[in-house]
């Protein structure tokens, strides 16, 4: 076991050095006129503008800038932000908003994880009644509408009708915070409610569980001794990934409802050519979803003995 | 049995078992009745009464989207913008209303609806044609696992926005575009949830039997291991289907959607968002429409889905 | 039944609003001037997210949107007020003595810098002033932000700054502008006492002290820098750890979502009606500004398209009074055409270049485009209020005798007066009588109708797409789609780098904001032969269009406004002269239409604060200092924005 995370480890880090690399490749693929606001570009002569990026050295020749971002990630210094707070260490901007993200996403990552295996698993007990169409049409709903749009709508009705604010507020963080966990969980409800349903009625229809009923076990303890510990392992696998991807938070929720958090910070950064920050994230979010795809494989093994991780090709993943 | 056991011993092995050659006919060969895996799947299908309903639903709706074009008092081609006709409520002239600068919405509508549809389906079925052959060489050929997995780990580490952008600068915006370009990333789900089950079955013993008869590997995987996959591949169907359009909608609010003159509904409902407080019509005509396809294609998907796993066959 | 209900609901949303605004208020009537008990004390405005601050020094910043923010924290020499005059901020009397070469400037005793809770830190000296633009134009410390107007007007700076650029890093991040320093030896600023600055420029420049409002000039203090640690701290300075001399000390600062600003009671102004506190909360969009206004959390809104349809169409609605007319952007807005336009494929569009360098083709859009509809884009009840035909924007300079510049633009155009129904220069007879010229004087070069007329937009925005196709419609509708064509096209996030480079466009449109107080600012952007002239070498490509019979009057009309421009530039003793002579070169360029002058941009709001108390600064970074600003927990009616312009 041992040997195998230590080489997966090791597998992990070249794909995450991989990724970062191809990143720093393609954000150089853009053009440097995005370093400038469009009224910068207006007001600069040329000369000015090649001045501010040669002291930002994005005219080096870009293998020179990739060793360079080599040197500086193996000594630990991830660089600064240019454009979203300039001259900041980017670290220092992202460790100002990823509490809040987490924050918020592992609230939501609760709610769903309760309420949507729940219904699942009601969905799954009452199949083809009434419970059950419910479910669908909520999953089905939720679904339907790009979260543009529901976005908007239960901040309408949030705000105007429950009265709940609008804007997150640091003041008033609970209240505040209800809206946009609102609609973060929207859909992950629906995801871990849809997968829950479709993995125990497949599981239902399996001879073991005939076999159980014939023992006379009750219909409660085939459910949740059987049938729901087999159908949840499925679901294990995605969710140390999903719990530590809340770090990268929400774009549209948090733009919304002004939440301070990692949602609109890659948008922002690519579009302002804050390259440093797109890079630091991308690092931090590939990391991130390698070691939660490795918990995932881990906690898999312990809901389910049967699978073991270590086979003769030295593990697939 | 001594003499038996005597004689196995002596002779080769080789010549004990040999591969047998290909045989079509022979394979086909079955002493069951006449089954046939799509002829079951479509009479499981049109036993879900609901399912044909909204199929018919869905068909009506593509259909009348055309029928809606050409009736409609006003071309998409030709409209004018009139401001002294700006958020007029649905009447007798424009049926579903005019938006914010005086054209009429109707036709906007179902012009809409069409590029949604046609962006949805192209990708649904492009997203599984490439995530299918992917996933099934990913889960049984086990040379390909590593690079294939390192790849999917490199393409689903790299944010959408960075790709979107860069091709839409260098390459331009327009409807072929976003649909290659949609494909080339949503393939990536569709082939895993396809190599997590070929895994599955890859080793079952009948297709070790069939593998030591020497059936190829294309039919052993399109014949033996495909129809188990059927009903989670049509659930993935049916909800890339939303996916695509909720996606579409969000890259419009970005600026890397469709080209800014092809109107999705995924534009309408972006657009729609700013106005529908006072003129809730502008949101409420694009999104039933949204929610009726995404919903009939969920439905239909859920009951095809049922109907194509061999467990529920006879 | 119904109807009795819906009112009792709209008293009540309407007593809500009322109710959020006392709220708002707080204890309410504490604060000092002209109190009639109503006043906000702690004033919310909405931003949108995408104005979020980038850096908090102000000598490094060169965007409106950290101007907005940081001009309430620092303060320069001068500032305006609300009638658009410079008014001493921190220097109380300035001027020259020769016609602009050399300006003084006393500074006003007292000044202190705080930190963010108020702690004194330090007098605010002339020594600061120097501090700062050494700041400025060293290279290494400010990577030639803000370098371009001092380096274009100040005696040794363009020279400073190259010295700093040629010596190493860590050397020049060590300079000072102290006693003996290369600085004030190199440059033309002196500080003669504490109280002093003297600025020395190249040559004449009259009109020099109204960069004085801008970053440029700003002051930093030496001993600020010596307690973060160096040039890399003070670029990473934030809320906490900056030098405050402006009226607020920003207390609270969460990026993304708000900021709070406290009035600094160490301010020199003691005298100014300044908020307990203003809070800039960032929204995503107007829309959620509007329910956040109507929620009563925020005080100010700008109205969306949709809300002023609907608030202006309903008498009954609670806000019908209270929508006013918002401040306008300080752009003129123009249309640029491309004089050397290539297609998509690198290749020149020869009908394009042939067709815009015939005066009568350019004449016949003057005439005959008839923008209205184009307008109520811009204004949808008003349209004719943002109406424009001038290339400098209204309210730059005035003469002597308070004349506003553009008049004298107006008037040797000969332009008549507003009748409120029709654009001003509109004249469809004339146009048509030039599009009759145009289509035979073309016709006979090998133009093929309709020109085909290429208008990008970004591909983001839904609005401009609705203005293009507006425009599509004026355009081919007042001149016919026998002659004129708009293609609608788009770019995706960099107007300059995927249109005016490779030069696909037949029109920009544009509006430049001024740098500094003088018809220059904007004349020069236009004139041959220089590379900083923007819109000439960058929209219009007036310089590589190859002289053949069809351009040769086009390269002359731009050869006369260049010299037209120059002389006035040449007249520095008489301002009055000085912008008599820019007029006229305005107004020939206006006249052969060389650039289209099409609107200004000013929408609808709803507020509680009077906006036109305001700075009206046309130039410079003093705009949003939220000082002396009366408000109105009720809010602003029609009829009060009418009075308070009235007085």
């Amino acid at each position: 076991m041992f040997k195998y995370t230590v080489k997966r480890l090791l597998q992990s880090v070249v794909t995450v050095l991989t990724v970062v690399t191809i990143v720093f490749l393609l954000l150089r693929m853009l053009p440097t006129d995005y370093y400038f606001t469009e009224d910068q570009l207006m007001k600069f002569s040329e000369q000015q503008r090649t001045e501010q990026l040669e002291a930002a050295g994005l005219l080096d020749p870009v293998p020179e800038q990739l060793f360079r971002f080599y040197g500086q990630l193996i000594q630990g210094d991830l660089g600064e932000s240019r454009r979203i707070q300039n001259g900041v260490p980017v670290t220092d901007v992202i460790s100002k908003k990823f509490g809040i993200s987490m924050q918020l996403g592992l609230i939501s990552v609760a709610i769903s994880l309760v309420v949507g295996v729940g219904m699942g698993v009601m969905q799954a007990k009452h199949k083809d009644r009434i419970l059950d169409y419910t479910g669908t049409a909520y999953t089905v709903f939720v679904n339907a509408v790009p979260p543009l749009v529901s976005y908007s709508l239960i901040l309408l009705f949030g705000s105007r009708i429950l009265g709940l604010p609008s804007m997150y507020s640091s003041r008033n963080a609970g209240a505040s915070s209800i809206l946009p966990i609102v609609c973060l969980s929207l859909s992950s409800i629906a995801w871990y409610a849809l997968w829950t349903r479709r993995y125990m009625i497949d599981e239902l229809n399996k001879d073991y569980i005939k076999l159980a009923r014939v023992k006379g076990m009750s219909n409660k303890e085939i459910m949740v001794k059987h049938v729901l510990r087999n159908a949840f392992v499925p679901l294990a696998q995605y969710l140390p990934a999903s719990l530590l991807l809340t770090i990268s938070g929400s774009l549209l929720a948090e733009r919304f409802f002004s939440v301070p958090g990692m949602g609109p910070l890659m948008t922002d950064a690519i579009s302002r050519y804050d390259t440093n920050i797109v890079q630091v994230l991308v690092i931090l979010y590939a990391a991130l979803g390698i070691i939660g795809v490795f918990l995932g494989d881990i906690l898999m093994m312990i809901i389910d003995p049967r699978i073991t991780l270590i086979d003769k090709e030295g593990g697939a993943r | 049995m001594e003499d038996q056991k005597k004689d196995l011993e002596t002779v080769n092995e080789d010549e004990l078992f040999h591969f047998v050659e290909y045989s079509p006919d022979a394979a086909e060969t079955v002493s069951y009745s006449e089954y046939s895996y799509w002829r079951s799947v479509w009479q499981n299908f049109l036993k879900k009464k609901s399912a044909v309903v909204l199929s018919i639903v869905f068909i009506a709706l593509v259909i009348f989207s055309f029928i809606a074009l050409a009736i409609g008092k006003y071309n998409y081609q030709e409209l004018i913008p009139d401001s002294t006709k700006s958020f007029i409520a649905p009447n007798a002239e424009y049926w579903f209303g005019t938006d914010n600068i005086g054209r009429d919405y109707w036709c906007q509508v179902w012009y809409a609806s069409q590029t949604s549809i046609k962006l949805a389906l192209i990708v649904a079925l492009g997203e599984c044609a490439l995530g299918i052959t992917i996933g099934c060489l990913w889960g049984y050929v086990r040379k390909l696992d590593r690079f294939i997995t390192e790849v999917y780990n490199i393409i689903t580490n790299i944010p959408v926005i960075i790709y979107m952008t860069l091709i839409a600068l260098m390459i331009g915006q327009s409807f072929e575009i976003m649909a290659v370009s949609l494909i080339l990333f949503g393939w990536l789900v569709m082939a895993r949830n396809v190599r997590n089950l070929v895994l599955m079955y890859r080793d079952r013993e009948y297709n070790l039997a069939s593998r030591t008869l020497g059936t190829n590997i294309w039919r052993i995987l399109v014949k033996n291991i495909l129809p188990y996959l059927i009903s989670v591949i049509i659930l993935r169907l049916a909800l890339s289907i939303p996916g695509t359009i909720s996606m579409e909608s969000t890259l419009s609010y970005l600026g890397l959607g469709l080209d800014i003159n092809t109107p999705s509904l995924g534009i309408l409902l972006r657009n729609a968002r700013s106005y529908f407080l006072d003129y809730p019509y502008l949101l409420v005509f694009p999104a039933i429409i949204v929610s009726v396809i995404t919903i009939t294609f969920y439905l239909i998907g859920n009951a095809f889905s049922d109907a194509s796993d061999p467990r529920n066959h006879v | 039944m119904t109807n009795k209900v819906s009112k009792t609901l709209a008293l009540m949303l309407a007593t809500g609003v009322v109710l959020g605004g006392c709220s708002n208020g707080g204890s309410g009537g504490g604060s000092s001037a002209g109190g009639d008990g109503n006043e906000i004390n702690d004033l919310v405005i909405p931003k949108l997210a995408t104005r979020e601050l980038e850096t908090f020094n102000i000598l490094y910043s060169q965007r409106n949107e950290d101007f907005e923010n940081l001009t309430n924290l620092v303060d320069g020499l001068l500032e305006h007020d609300s009638k658009g005059n410079l008014v001493p901020a921190l220097a109380t009397e300035w001027g020259t003595e020769d016609n602009g070469v050399t300006w003084t400037f006393k500074l006003r005793d007292g000044v202190k810098w705080v930190d963010m809770n108020q702690n004194e830190k330090a007098d605010c000296v002339a020594q600061d002033f120097a501090t700062g633009l050494e700041w400025v134009l060293n290279y290494h410390k400010n990577q030639s932000s803000n370098t371009s107007m001092p380096i274009d007007m100040i005696k040794g700076a363009e020279e400073y700054y190259e010295y700093t650029k040629s010596l190493p890093e860590a050397e020049a991040k060590a300079l000072t502008a102290g006693e003996g320093s290369k600085f004030l030896e190199m440059v033309g600023i002196a500080t003669p006492d504490d109280h002093t600055v003297v600025y020395t420029c190249r040559t004449a420049k009259p009109y020099f002290d109204t960069l004085a409002t801008y970053a440029s000039l700003y002051p930093m203090s030496q001993a600020m820098v010596d307690e973060l640690g160096g040039a890399d701290a003070v670029a990473a300075m934030n809320n906490e750890n900056m030098w405050y001399n402006g009226c607020y000390t920003m207390t609270e600062y969460i990026q993304d979502n708000e900021k709070i600003f406290t009035k600094n009671d160490k301010y020199w102004d003691t005298e100014s009606q300044r908020f307990d506190t203003v809070t800039f909360k960032m929204v995503e969009s107007n829309d959620v500004a509007y329910q956040l206004f109507e929620s009563g959390d925020v005080d100010y809104v700008d109205l969306t398209e949709s809300n002023v349809k609907t608030i202006s169409g309903d008498k009954n609605h609670k806000f019908h009074n209270y929508m006013v007319d918002a401040l306008p952007l300080k752009f003129s807005f123009q249309f640029h055409w491309n004089y050397n336009k290539n297609k998509e494929d690198g290749k020149p569009d020869v009908n394009w270049n042939t067709a815009i360098a015939n005066e009568s083709f350019r004449k016949s859009l003057y005439y005959g485009l008839d923008l209205t509809n184009y307008l109520k884009r811009f204004n949808a009840i008003d349209p004719f209020k943002v109406e424009n035909n001038y290339y400098t924007m209204k309210g730059l300079v005035s003469t002597s005798d308070g004349k506003d510049y553009v008049k004298l633009v107006h008037d040797k155009l000969k332009l008549g007066e507003s009748d409120g129904n029709t654009p001003i220069r509109l004249d469809a007879a004339k146009g048509n009588e030039y599009k009759e010229k145009a289509m035979q004087e073309l016709s006979a070069q090998g133009v093929t109708f309709p020109v085909g007329i290429d208008y990008y937009i970004s591909a983001k925005s839904q609005t401009a797409l609705d203005s293009a196709n507006v425009l599509k419609n004026a355009i081919e509708s007042s001149l016919g789609n026998d002659y004129v064509q708009l293609n609608i096209k788009t770019f995706v996030s960099s107007l300059s780098k995927e249109v005016a480079t490779p030069r696909v466009a037949s029109f920009i449109g544009s509006g430049w904001g001024a740098d500094y107080g003088d018809p220059l600012n904007y004349l020069a952007q236009l004139i041959v032969d220089d590379d900083n002239a923007y819109y000439a070498t960058h929209y219009e490509n007036i310089n590589d269009v190859q002289e053949t019979p069809a351009t040769k009057e086009l390269i002359a009309q731009f050869k006369e406004y260049t010299a037209l421009v120059e002389k006035a530039d040449a007249i520095t003793d008489d301002l009055d002269k000085r912008y008599d002579a820019f007029a006229e070169a305005e107004a020939y360029l206006i006249d052969h239409c060389l650039v289209l002058p099409t609107n200004y941009d000013m929408g609808y709001c709803l507020t509680k604060f009077n906006i036109h108390d305001k700075m009206q600064a046309p130039y410079g970074i003093c705009n949003d200092k939220l000082k002396n600003i009366r408000s109105s927990a009720d809010g602003y009616t029609v009829d009060d924005m009418k009075a308070i312009l009235a007085e």
